[in-house]
């Protein structure tokens, strides 16, 4: 596709015309210093050309508001790994420095505080909108073929999110950090055979001590972070792949003739999207639109107005900081984050006999269901009122999930 | 003038302890029935409403058009009740509770009578312009969750009243405590959650059971030439409605009665799948802050009442699963009805081991006292595999796995394969009935059981139901000199 005259000093980025040229937005005499350096690096790399594919995507005219938890999801993402490359300017992973050099970041190091107080918020923002964005997938249908794999991958995306979110608890080492690393560590024990091996593994020892801390550090900042991009990446090169038509309002047909509606949308569709034909008769949505500016514009709206969210909330609320970690009080009453409230409420649920049964069976009969759910529910009608077959045991999943933490807020209120 | 009323003294109440305190329970039992009705029918006819809007299915419609009708006659009926049971009943037998635990949650009764006037505005105007609002139906649709909303918060906070005389914020010092404190008394939250989900399953087993009713009153075959209900006269008198068209109109209502049954019992079975888990939270806060209730209910005489409410629990999905099984039969889906089979005998199984009492006598305390309380292989008055825990928990979670599988694998089996109403069978829509029977008799129980396991409290820690026997007592006779003017 690339028109290149050879020879000539300024290659001409050649992506259709019609598009626009984007560069050509910004005014010249920003821009004019750098054209021959840009034309330099566009004829090594061929940025243009990919930005313009990145950019000039289609995406559904319909629901745009709806699609931006993703992106957003993602530039929270972006939040964390910054913030987290600024902690570790002044962190030391170790029992007896950890708590004294959040100390010294909380007092001697300027916007020390600040940056802790974005990342905690930062955390506590993407919990949710990982939620409401794996919400608006399910409801929407988006999982159905051929987005499993982009559905799968995210599943995996939010129990990474969970497993920093708890290693992340336990670092600062102050009371409640030493309190939840006992007491999350000790979950494994309940596993029948392994369960003592892996506490034992991850504890370093019997108890808890300067190994866990250790051990969770790694986790936290290298094994979990590297595990969470790879996925991200297969998890956008996905979407993609397939185009952002997951949603049941894509499928929406206005004629008695569905079947031939959609055939011929396909046939009008703009190459290179939608997909490539890998589902003949539920492709295409009615009326797309460019990703820039259009979707991008949205995007960064919602995006934004989070991360003005997070550093505001960063600075006037903060991060915690207990006393430092003492494992000799015998009347600290650890309490969970509030995303971790429904677990912390099984736990205290279920009868000792049964904690193991309890985690272990009833949670792992929730994650594999919702790992298979593209392949349980391969009914291809979408719309919501139509797949009660899902929506009502979502309802009963969903349902406890936030009555258990509602129950966790009201235990806590009354201790 | 006010000398002479501080003067008299207060008459006494007919009745012993005995007989007002089943009066009170007996009329509040009596009034709960038609207040959660209304609550969770006002949901099923939102439900209903918005669904024939989105669908055009006229069967939901008629629905929610025969649910309002039914409000009518319901609310006043309960509401009578209810002023009759506060008027009456509160005041004349337990004086002392309702007026002094009524000064320090007032701001609740307050806001709960204002519920009220919504609710009367809200409901007798969709009772009397049901079909007048037809025009205007996204707006009469408005009305209905605006009458939702008035009745859950209404429900909300009686709740609070209740939560708060099983589970008082501060033991042992209920005046001067902040309602922010009494809206998160520890059971509250457990309680309203437990009442919301109850109201929509007791209101769906009741659609239920009506709709079983008229199915087997349609389908009757004595009586099939001359079913519909309006015209049975016009027919008789004129034979003016040809065969065919008679017949077509009881198939129509077959189909239409069978669908209302289902609609309903799914309802009540699916929620009262949650029910499992919420009533056991909810005994547990029960168990961490009034522990002696708690004890009452489990190891007390009140422990054979919750028996027989787990025995209950049981016989809702065995007659729910049943009724999957026999119209998934009916049907023609007979591998997915051969799978409710299964369900329904390991359904019964769970339920024969699940209803063995733990010891052998009247309470727990009656064994200890006799010293029995050892397995009764080793002589004593145990039975181990009674007890709650692990045992009782172990079926609990195995029900509610199955229920849970059976509910989905019926509507999947609905959803792929497009059901013909009208051909259940008559023995499915006694299962119907049955369930319903049994819904209808826990939610008594269940208040049986809350209110008797206070005893001999009225509000935990605070007051008693002896205490309201000294307003029955003529008031010592103090001179008129000595007696406090005013409060
Ligand atoms: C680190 C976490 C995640 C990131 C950064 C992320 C990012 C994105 C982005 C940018 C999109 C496109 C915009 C949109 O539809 O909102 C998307 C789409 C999608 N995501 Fe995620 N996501 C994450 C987690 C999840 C989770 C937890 C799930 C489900 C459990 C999920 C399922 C999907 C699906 C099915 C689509 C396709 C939507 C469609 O085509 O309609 N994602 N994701």
């Amino acid at each position: 596709m690339r028109d290149r005259t050879v020879g000539s000093e300024v290659p001409v980025p050649a992506e259709p015309e019609e598009k626009g040229d984007f560069i050509g937005l910004v005014p010249a005499p920003i821009v004019g210093p750098f054209r021959r350096s840009w034309a330099w690096f566009d004829d090594r790399t061929g940025i243009t050309g990919l930005l313009y594919k990145g950019l000039y995507e289609a995406v559904p005219k319909q629901g745009g508001w709806a699609y931006t938890l993703g992106s957003a999801t993602l530039v929270v993402i972006i939040v964390q790994f910054f913030t987290g490359i600024f902690l570790l300017l002044d962190y030391v992973p170790s029992v007896t420095n950890a708590y004294s050099s959040l100390l010294y970041l909380r007092t001697d190091d300027l916007f020390g505080d600040w940056i802790r107080g974005i990342h905690l918020w930062g955390a506590y923002v993407l919990m949710l909108l990982i939620g409401v964005h794996a919400l608006r997938t399910f409801i929407s249908a988006s999982y159905k073929k051929p987005r499993e794999l982009n559905w799968i991958s995210g599943v995996m995306l939010f129990f990474l999110v969970l497993a920093m979110a708890i290693t992340g608890a336990m670092l600062p080492w102050d009371q409640a950090a030493y309190w939840t690393a006992t007491v999350v560590t000790n979950i494994p024990h309940y596993l029948p055979v392994i369960g003592n091996g892996v506490r034992t593994l991850w504890r370093g020892g019997n108890f808890v001590g300067p190994v866990t801390l250790t051990r969770t550090f790694a986790l936290h900042i290298w094994v979990l972070p590297a595990l969470l991009l790879g996925l991200i990446g297969g998890h956008l090169y996905l979407l993609r792949r397939h185009g952002e038509f997951g949603s049941w309002v894509n499928y929406r047909t206005t004629t008695d003739n569905p079947a031939r509606e959609i055939a011929e949308r396909i046939r009008h569709a703009e190459p290179p999207y939608p997909t490539r034909g890998t589902e003949p008769l539920y492709s295409v949505p009615s009326e797309t639109v460019d990703f820039f500016p259009d979707q991008l514009f949205k995007d960064t709206v919602v995006s934004l107005v989070l991360v003005v969210f997070i550093f505001v909330m960063g600075l006037i609320s903060g991060a915690p900081l207990d006393g430092p970690a003492n494992p000799a009080t015998l009347t600290y009453v650890p309490t969970p984050e509030w995303f971790y409230l429904p677990l912390d409420q099984l736990l205290v649920f279920f009868p000792t006999q049964l904690v193991g049964f309890g985690v272990f069976v009833i949670v792992g009969i929730g994650a594999t269901l919702m790992l298979a759910l593209p392949f349980i529910d391969r009914n291809p009608d979408r719309h919501p009122i139509r797949r009660p077959d899902v929506l009502v045991p979502a309802f009963f999943f969903i349902g406890t999930v936030i009555y258990l933490a509602l129950l966790g807020v009201n235990r806590l209120y009354n201790l | 003038m006010q000398h002479l009323i501080l003067s008299l003294s207060p008459t006494s109440v007919p009745g012993t302890l005995v007989t007002n305190t089943v009066l009170v329970g007996g009329v509040a039992l009596l009034h709960v029935l038609f207040a959660t009705f209304l609550i969770g029918s006002c949901t099923l006819v939102a439900l209903s409403e918005g669904i024939s809007m989105v669908t055009k299915d006229e069967r939901h419609e008629r629905l929610a058009r025969s649910l309002v009708h039914a409000w009518g006659y319901i609310f006043s009926t309960g509401a009578a009740i209810a002023i009759f049971f506060v008027v009456f009943v509160l005041v004349g037998m337990w004086g002392r509770f309702f007026v002094s635990f009524q000064q320090f949650t007032f701001w609740v009764w307050f806001f709960e009578a204002l519920t009220f006037v919504g609710e009367i505005v809200l409901l007798y105007t969709l009772y009397a312009n049901w079909e007048r609002l037809r025009a205007y139906r996204l707006a009469r649709l408005g009305m209905v969750l605006l009458l939702n909303i008035d009745q859950w918060f209404q429900m909300f906070l009686i709740d609070v009243i209740a939560s708060q005389m099983l589970t008082p914020t501060v033991q042992g010092a209920t005046d001067n405590i902040s309602y922010m404190l009494q809206f998160l008394n520890p059971t509250n939250l457990p309680l309203t959650i437990h009442r919301t989900i109850g109201n929509i399953a007791w209101a769906g087993a009741l659609v239920a059971l009506v709709s079983a009713f008229q199915y087997l009153r349609v389908t009757r075959r004595e009586e099939a030439p001359a079913l519909v209900p309006r015209q049975r006269s016009v027919v008789r008198a004129l034979g003016a409605m040809p065969e065919g068209e008679l017949v077509r109109e009881r198939n129509r209502e077959a189909a239409y009665w069978d669908w209302a049954g289902q609609w309903g019992m799914l309802f009540a079975f699916g929620l009262t799948i949650i029910q499992i888990w919420v009533g056991y939270s909810y005994a547990k806060e029960i168990q961490l802050h009034s522990l002696d209730s708690w004890y009452q209910m489990m190891y007390g005489w009140i422990s054979n009442i919750f028996l027989a409410q787990f025995a209950g629990l049981g016989l809702i999905f065995i007659f729910g699963v049943a009724y999957f099984w026999q119209r998934l039969k009916a049907a023609g889906q007979h591998t997915v009805a051969r799978r409710h089979q299964i369900a329904l005998i390991l359904l019964i199984l769970l339920w024969l081991f699940g209803i063995q009492p733990a010891w052998f006598a009247g309470s727990y305390p009656d064994i200890v006292a006799a010293h029995l309380a050892k397995p009764f292989w080793d002589g004593g008055l145990e039975d181990p595999f009674g007890f709650f825990f692990p045992w009782k928990v172990m079926v609990l979670i195995a029900d509610l796995l199955i229920a849970l599988y059976a509910l989905w694998s019926y509507i999947r089996a609905r959803v792929r394969t497009p059901m013909t109403m009208g051909q259940a069978t008559r023995s499915s829509q006694r299962l119907l009935i049955g369930m319903a029977v049994v819904v209808g008799l826990m939610m008594l129980i269940m208040g049986i059981i809350r209110e008797s396991s206070r005893s001999p409290y009225l509000v935990n820690q605070n007051i008693t139901i002896s205490h309201q026997v000294i307003l029955q007592q003529p008031a010592p006779n103090i001179p008129l000199s000595q007696r406090p003017i005013g409060p």
